[in-house]
């Protein structure tokens, strides 16, 4: 039996564990992997103390600073699939059918990719439609593909492609480009980029492969159809809260919501911290910052048990 | 007792940087392609995966998209035990 469990391995999950093993309260941590949604970044340069790390290098430094740490145990390559109450104790079931039981959880488990939800996404998934662009890009060499959504992941995506694909085409959902006006700059330059705002997709095309996609012009209410052999999906995440669905409250948007003083939910016993909470921004330095307080509030909490 | 093993990457895929530390790991040893520079590869892994994405891993003929730990874990063990 833990005092503490910790639910997932990115920036929050970690920062969770340094803390909490530091403070010797008996953990466990339990993740899939290591290193959260930033792990397919190409080169990360607001990660406070780092010019520019790639996201697989960050999360092999998160990896390895908590494994010096301590007494805190480190179930990995596992993932939680339910979460019980059973008095004053949670019991968690992992995928690997472990059972844990802890008398505290900080919930970090993040979000994942949204997707399109369109025909023809689901049927071409890897044939066309792709997800991950440091993975993918040089696949799409002298191709034109289409990235769908203008945040800093779509514009990072149009970066990734620049150097191999043909014509790339924005497309936005909103009239204007979301992501950081850095990355943007960037990118505006080259003429192989055509940036086409106030759309949404309706249908991805093909036969064995992606061969386009259909359109709906949001401000003339036309559809149109665009020829692409490829298109990168960035819109955005939802965050992985059902596992405590039914223990806190959760707003409509998926998210966890939590006392913004000391990352407490709905429910005594329960925190969460990071991009799996209603926090109003989603950055891995905040979602280190956030997992600490949680930690530190847990301690006083255990202290008054 | 010798397990064939391709691994199809790209440089800065991660997922492949991932299963490769993954082989290098468990000590087997495998095969490499570099996709994005190979068109022979390249032909040969969308022939074998139908798929346009990495990593392709080829355990004996066997073929995985993308690197989940637990589904190769399976198969190493079963490979193993036949051996």
């Amino acid at each position: 039996m833990y005092d503490l469990a910790i639910i997932g391995g990115g920036p929050a999950g970690v920062a969770a564990g340094i803390y909490a093993s530091r403070k010797q309260i008996k953990t466990v941590i339990i993740t899939d992997i290591f290193g959260g949604q930033s792990l397919v970044s190409a080169s990360i340069e607001n990660w406070v103390g780092d010019k520019s790390i790639s996201g697989f290098n960050l999360a092999k430094k998160l990896e390895d600073h908590l494994k010096v740490q301590q007494g805190i145990d480190i179930v990995d390559g596992d993932f939680v699939l339910k979460i019980t109450k059973n008095k004053d104790l949670f019991v968690i079931l992992t995928k690997n059918n472990k059972k844990i039981e802890a008398k505290t959880l900080i919930v970090a488990s993040g979000s994942r990719r949204r997707k399109l939800n369109v025909p023809g996404e689901q049927k071409f998934e890897g044939r066309g439609v792709a997800y991950c662009s440091t993975c993918d890009a040089p696949l799409f060499k002298n191709k034109s593909v289409a990235v769908v959504g203008t945040g800093n992941a779509g514009l990072e995506a149009t970066q990734d492609l620049l150097s191999y694909a043909k014509q790339i085409y924005l497309f936005g959902r909103a009239s204007d480009i979301r992501g950081d006006a850095s990355t943007q700059a960037k990118i505006i330059k080259s003429e192989k980029i055509k940036i086409i705002l106030n759309v949404q997709v309706k249908e991805i095309l093909g036969d064995k492969v992606v061969t386009g996609l259909r359109y709906i012009d949001l401000n003339k209410n036309k559809e149109d159809i665009l020829e692409i052999e490829g298109i990168f999906v960035e819109i955005g995440s939802i965050p992985n809260s059902e596992l405590v669905k039914d223990l806190v409250l959760i707003n409509k948007f998926g998210e966890i919501v939590v006392d913004h003083k000391t990352q407490q939910t709905s429910m005594r016993g329960i925190w969460a911290a990071g991009d799996v909470t209603n926090g109003l921004y989603k950055q891995n330095n905040i979602s280190v910052g956030d997992a600490i307080k949680a930690v530190l509030n847990i301690q006083s909490h255990l202290n008054s048990l | 007792m010798i397990i064939k093993v391709k691994i199809y990457t790209i440089p800065t895929c991660v997922y492949c940087k991932m299963a490769k530390d993954f082989f290098a790991k468990n000590e087997i040893e495998y095969e490499e392609y570099d996709v994005s520079k190979d068109k022979k590869a390249l032909a040969e892994m969308v022939e074998k995966s139908h798929q346009m994405s990495v990593p392709v891993i080829d355990i004996e003929n066997e073929i995985f998209v993308g690197f989940n730990r637990s589904d190769i874990e399976k198969v190493l063990r079963i490979l193993k035990q036949k051996k």
